[in-house]
């Protein structure tokens, strides 16, 4: 017994080699990014993978004023912001009553919301782009807030609908649910319970939105997000890569600093669905 | 995960009891509509009636300006002797083709994490980190590291091969595309595994030690068995992911190219639409990957409301 643990032990050991050269192949690329913003243009020529002696900060500040990052990056702010919270709004209101209140249809009303994950923004972009025209929202933040919420809004509704069935019922029975204080009920009751699960859509969805480029590509045309104005740079700046790699590590750092503080729940969030809860 | 199901169906009846004995039920009903229907009337209105209605445009010759005339089954006839669409069909079947790596790769990442590799944690973290990057950002990274003087070609060229050409090479492009979508997304089934490790009872594990399995043979007969929905939903979440999650890696990556060696069906939809203004067209091929991905998100809508338990 002793020896097959000892032997287990020695295999595990052996094998986080190559698990450890993978875990450096996973964080390499953003150090290439940040390491080549900091260099010249100049100094990127002459030794493109060395590490940088005197570090610039002239490609950020260039990226930042003259390429317009700093408009697309409020652009992205305001528009993230924005989803996020008119998500977290109707989700939590939808699972509220999908999950707690009985009202005809309640199973249907679920399928249909569950149903829509499975039409991709691809699936629809003819009449979507259609629709986003006849209601006057292309080239607007508001009308790319709402696209994000139409297309972020399926699986924030399951996640909220599935939290609040597992509370316990006599939560609600004890809080006496009429239709005078349904609305209370909601913002005293269940948007504290709720917590957890929203803090987890939160994250999810700010990753979703800010990283997001076809609907943005859609919706914005005159304005850009912050991902589309990357891409731009990437098709202008070929060549000039310190500068490239700037406005990537400009667009990236939020999410990188909300992957570092907020690890546990977006790990708790991603095997949502697959996993009984 | 079946042995669950009886539970559920006795949660759900005592649920339905306690839905009876709700005061002023009735009342409340009218105010729960008002609740739903600002996510019911989001959904409805840039989904279910836009797939509709992309449904009747794949049936006419709109171009974005002039009234939509009907013309039947033209388009699908169209797309059918279309080369670009064909070959953007053979390439998502080389993809689709590399699935078992998706899954067979963060599945032994997962077991030798669960099984207490040193540094597991660690490794979770890391290997999860490239998914939360834009597939921007991952794109033009890479578009700078895969150029024929770029890093990966030194790396090689360390370990005595000769330099490649992975982006402009229409032979390699695909498989550069594949292998840094693979690589910028392998955290999440890898996240999804471990979570479902979790719930293997580890008595199990130990009887079958005691009983002098080997490591390969307890993974094989028990762990991999215990977890299979877990597996199978992993594979379905990947397919489904494969056929709609690729654009903005293609959109930055390689743009489609060289040629068509890297345009695949949700790639062309954009194209169609936009460069080349045939909405009528790019709808009808909207259609055809509705179809080839219905059957997928069915089985997932069908895993995930069962585990949401409502």
């Amino acid at each position: 017994m002793a020896e097959v643990k000892t032997r287990e032990k020695r295999i595990l050991w052996i094998v986080s080699i190559p698990m450890a050269l993978l875990a450096l192949s996973a964080v390499y690329p953003v150090f290439f990014a940040i390491n080549a913003a900091l260099k010249t243009r100049k100094g990127y020529v002459l030794d493109r993978f060395g590490l940088t002696t005197n570090p610039t900060f002239v490609n950020f500040s260039q990226a930042w004023n003259q390429s317009r990052l700093s408009e697309y990056f409020t652009n992205s702010v305001v528009v993230t912001v924005g989803a996020v919270l008119v998500l977290l709004v109707v989700a939590s209101m939808a699972g509220f009553a999908l999950a707690v209140l009985r009202f005809r249809g309640r199973r249907v009303i679920f399928m249909i919301i569950l149903v829509s994950l499975m039409i991709p923004v691809q699936v629809v972009l003819v009449p979507f782009y259609r629709t986003m025209i006849g209601l006057n929202l292309i080239d607007s933040r508001p009308g790319l807030i709402i696209a994000y919420t139409a297309f972020f809004l399926p699986f924030s509704v399951y996640l909220m609908t599935a939290f609040y069935a597992r509370l316990p019922r006599e939560l609600f029975e004890a809080a006496q649910i009429d239709g005078a204080n349904l609305l209370r009920v909601w913002w005293h009751i269940m948007l504290p319970m709720g917590k957890p699960a929203l803090v987890t859509l939160g994250i999810l969805n700010t990753l979703y939105c800010w990283n997001d480029v076809l609907i943005s590509l859609l919706v914005l045309q005159d304005q850009r997000t912050l991902m589309v104005g990357i891409a731009a740079l990437r098709g202008e700046y070929t060549t000039n890569v310190p500068l490239l790699a700037a406005g990537i590590c400009l667009a990236a750092a939020p999410i990188v600093l909300i992957y570092v503080i907020f690890q546990r729940q977006i790990v708790n969030g991603i095997a949502v669905g697959a996993v009984k809860g | 995960m079946t042995e669950t199901l009886p539970a559920t169906a006795a949660k759900r009846r005592k649920a339905t009891a306690a839905a009876h004995a709700d005061p002023g039920s009735r009342g409340i009903e009218r105010l729960a509509y008002l609740f739903v229907l600002p996510a019911l009337a989001l959904v409805v209105v840039f989904r279910i009636i836009p797939l509709i209605w992309g449904l009747g445009y794949s049936f006419t010759d709109y171009d974005g300006m002039s009234a939509p005339r009907f013309v039947g089954l033209d388009n699908y006839i169209g797309i059918a002797h279309d080369p670009v669409f064909l070959d953007s069909l053979v390439n998502m079947l080389i993809l689709l083709a590399t699935l078992p790596i998706w899954i067979g790769l963060p599945l032994v990442l997962a077991i030798l994490i669960h099984q207490g590799v040193p540094g597991g944690k660690i490794f979770r973290a890391v290997y999860f980190f490239p998914a939360v990057l834009s597939s921007v950002i991952v794109g033009a990274i890479f578009n700078v590291l895969l150029r024929y003087d770029g890093s990966f070609n030194l790396f090689l060229k360390a370990l005595g091969f000769s330099a490649v050409d992975w982006l402009g090479n229409s032979s390699t492009a695909l498989f550069s595309l594949i292998a840094v979508q693979l690589w910028s997304t392998f955290g999440m089934s890898l996240l999804i595994f471990i979570a479902g490790l979790s719930t293997v009872s580890s008595e199990m594990l130990e009887a079958a030690k005691l009983d002098g399995a080997k490591l390969m043979q307890t993974w094989w007969y028990i762990v991999i068995p215990s977890i299979r929905p877990i597996i199978e939903f992993a594979a379905v979440v990947t397919t489904i992911g494969m056929l709609t999650s690729m654009f903005g890696l293609i959109y930055v990556l390689t743009a489609g190219g060289p040629g068509t060696s890297t345009i695949l069906p949700e790639f062309l939809i954009w194209l169609e639409q936009g460069k080349m203004n045939r909405p009528g067209y790019a709808s009808a091929i909207s259609m055809v990957l509705f179809v080839m991905m219905a059957g997928l998100a069915a089985i997932q809508i069908r895993i995930m409301s069962r585990n949401a338990d409502i």
